[in-house]
């Protein structure tokens, strides 16, 4: 084995998964790459809808509906198993075990996925949000998910200790509630539908669920465990931990239908939606109390750095869905660019930037080689805070611009585009700036992974920038 | 050392059972709630049969029509319309002319998909069926595009004229012709067939008391 820097604690515990997680988050870091360009071409097709337009496997409809593929299913997916893996067999205080399972679900689940998307560049799309891949390759893909979970069961039944922490409740909230949620939105809106709007309602429910009870959860259980590591300080007002857990689970399951407001469903599906958005408050304020100590930023540890930006952006994203819900802005805002731009501060503000500091905290040790330059890290970070600020702020502005258009009868969708094209040109240099930082990440987590075989691929200068 | 630092002085959840089953309760009351409430409130919603007309509405689709939404749906047309008009003093819906009146669960009974559609970047397409009179309409819009949407032009094929140019042609250059394919041809056929039946009575009769009590409560 290659000899570990003296201050990455690379036990044993860590060092046996490594394989399974590494391969995990190289999947992870393609599709957010596929899911980068993919996104690009998207926001260049809004302001310039000729765009590609020749090319039928790349109509809007259609990239569209591969990034957000390639985003949820392929990053989102992959990095959350890993994390969530890690984190789990980390408090279990055992070596992670079924590994075997978890390699061979982990290449069928992104083989499914690849199908997945080439089917939809095809014309196979399902046509319901973060549900696109076409209904038969879903069994596939539930399989895969029951090989790659199972390490994390075993984790959990085995523990060592008998209390259990909040990264865990989160966690197994995570690995649980996935393959309920989206098997039962499977069924009944692919297999067996649901009549009429009842679809709509539960196409809400699920899209919404996919972030409230899976990827947001798993986003935690990762600022949970990294915040008192990094800070070195414990949890602040820990007794009230379990309270925002629970919140989360039982309001943030009912919010998605906001969406759903002077739509033809009846009226107490959208109010339900509101007033749980509204109680949901409760979660994010005991979330910040909690991780207080990381919120302050990382002067100095740009690990910490990533995920006080999360943890931020996850606030305030709460706060912004609670305050425009309220039917005054609904009334603009529904159907536009605005929608858009919470949904990614939520999935590229919050869980991405928890995850990646999860990824930078974990990757020296699971390899036991150090991150080969602490510039690269700090490279990443600035690109990816611009990225997402740019583009989530140029969004709601077009989305604003956009609504304020819709809700005037006489002006035309030609002069809407014109009226948000500056806008949209932003998003795009938005998009482009996290691509690059993305692109930044994946040479770098190339360079680590390529040091551990040849270790003057590695540097000596920069030991571990997750540890300082 | 971080052991201690997790660990020390806090108050856990110790039983794992109960963490499960709470876990359980949340997605299942969600679900219940939401999935299972909507469908045991709309899912026996029937189709209004109207005396006068000896029909029932909403009318299925012509089959023509449902063929025509698969390539709406493969094309993901949803990315950028809506089909569902608004009520009156929410959003201009009404004023842009996409409907006389808001759309009703009931209106979309029959549709195996629903395509309610997240985002209007281009308008609503509830009753696009009475603003396009023809199929020559919707294959013009589909082959030139606008400032805001991109032309289809795959959805068509270029072909030797004949001495009789094709009814269907949307150009012609020389002695070659473009005409639609049966993509087009479906997809036109489904657009058209879009148009929301006139007011049900119930929902009429329960719009008008919300209205009447509305009033009665600012007196």
């Amino acid at each position: 084995m290659i000899s570990a820097p003296s201050n990455v604690a690379a036990s044993e515990t860590d060092t046996t998964a490594r394989g399974p997680l590494v391969l995990l988050l190289v999947s992870a870091l393609g599709w957010l790459l596929v899911s980068g360009v993919l996104a690009l071409i998207a926001t260049i097709q809004l302001h310039t809808p000729g765009f590609m337009a020749a090319c039928p496997w790349l109509t809007y409809g259609h990239t569209q509906a591969v990034q957000e593929t390639a985003f949820i299913y392929g990053w989102a997916a992959n990095s959350a198993f890993a994390v969530s893996l890690w984190i789990l067999g980390r408090l279990g205080g055992a070596p992670l075990r079924g590994l075997g399972l978890l390699t061979v679900g982990t290449v069928f689940w992104n083989l499914g996925v690849t199908i997945g998307i080439v089917c939809i560049m095809l014309g196979e799309a399902t046509a319901v949000s973060f549900l696109q891949i076409p209904a038969y390759i879903h069994p596939l893909l539930l399989v895969a998910y029951a090989a790659i979970a199972t390490p994390g069961v075993l984790a959990w039944t085995g523990r060592r200790q008998q209390g259990t922490f909040a990264s865990q409740w989160y966690a197994v909230a995570a690995l649980f509630l996935f393959p309920w949620l989206y098997s039962a939105a499977q069924m009944m809106l692919l297999v067996a539908p649901v009549r009429g709007v009842g679809q709509a309602v539960v196409a809400a429910w699920f899209a919404q669920n996919l972030l409230s009870l899976w990827l947001i959860p798993t986003a935690l259980a990762a600022a949970y465990y990294l915040v008192p590591k990094l800070t070195g300080r414990v949890i602040a007002n820990y007794d009230f931990a379990p309270h925002g857990f629970w919140a989360l689970l039982f309001f943030g399951a009912w919010t998605g239908t906001r969406h759903l407001i002077g739509g033809p469903v009846p009226a107490w599906i959208p109010t339900v939606g509101i007033v749980t958005t509204l109680v949901l408050l409760f979660h994010y304020v005991i979330v910040a109390l909690n991780l207080r100590a990381g919120l302050g930023g990382g002067r100095g540890n740009v690990v910490l750095g990533f995920v006080s930006f999360g943890l931020l952006a996850y606030v305030i994203g709460g706060l912004l869905d609670a305050i425009f819900s309220f039917h005054v802005f609904a009334e603009v805002l529904q159907f536009t660019y605005f929608p858009v731009a919470q949904l990614k501060l939520a999935v590229m503000g919050a869980y991405s930037f928890l995850i990646f500091g999860a990824i930078y905290y974990l990757t020296p040790r699971i390899t036991g080689v150090a991150w080969p330059s602490t510039s690269l890290i700090r490279a990443h970070f600035g690109l990816a805070v611009l990225g997402t600020v740019v583009t989530v702020v140029s969004l709601a502005a077009a989305g604003w611009v956009q609504g304020k258009g819709l809700g005037d009868p006489v002006m035309t969708f030609a002069s809407i585009a014109a009226a948000t094209r500056p806008w949209l040109l932003a998003a795009t240099a938005g998009e482009a700036i996290l691509l690059f930082g993305s692109i930044v990440l994946t040479v770098h987590f190339v360079r680590l992974q390529a040091a551990t075989v040849c270790p003057a691929w590695g540097s000596t200068s920069a030991l571990e920038a997750s540890a300082s | 050392m971080g052991k201690h630092i997790r660990l020390g002085g806090i108050r856990v959840m110790k039983n794992g059972l109960l963490l499960f089953i709470g876990i359980f309760a949340a997605i299942g009351l969600s679900w219940a709630g939401l999935a299972l409430g909507t469908n045991a409130q709309l899912g026996g919603l029937a189709p209004y049969y109207d005396q006068l007309e000896n029909r029932a509405f909403p009318e299925r689709a012509p089959g023509i029509a449902s063929r025509g939404k698969l390539v709406y749906e493969d094309l993901g047309c949803a990315s950028c319309h809506t089909q569902a008009v608004r009520r009156p003093g929410f959003g201009s819906d009404q004023d842009r002319k996409w409907g006389d009146r808001q759309s009703y669960a009931r209106d979309y009974i029959h549709q195996e998909r629903v395509q309610l559609g997240l985002s209007r970047i281009g308008p609503d397409l509830t009753n696009v069926g009475s603003r396009l009179k023809s199929p020559d309409d919707v294959f013009k819009l589909l082959y030139h595009g606008t400032a805001a949407m991109p032309a289809y032009a795959f959805l068509f094929e270029e072909r030797p004229a004949l001495a009789q140019p094709s009814p269907k042609a949307v150009g012609r250059s020389g002695d070659r012709e473009i005409v639609p394919t049966p993509r087009a041809e479906v997809l036109a056929a489904y657009l058209l067939s879009l148009n929301s039946p006139a007011d049900y009575p119930v929902e009429k009769a329960e719009n008008t008391m919300a209205a009447v009590k509305k009033e009665g409560e600012h007196k």
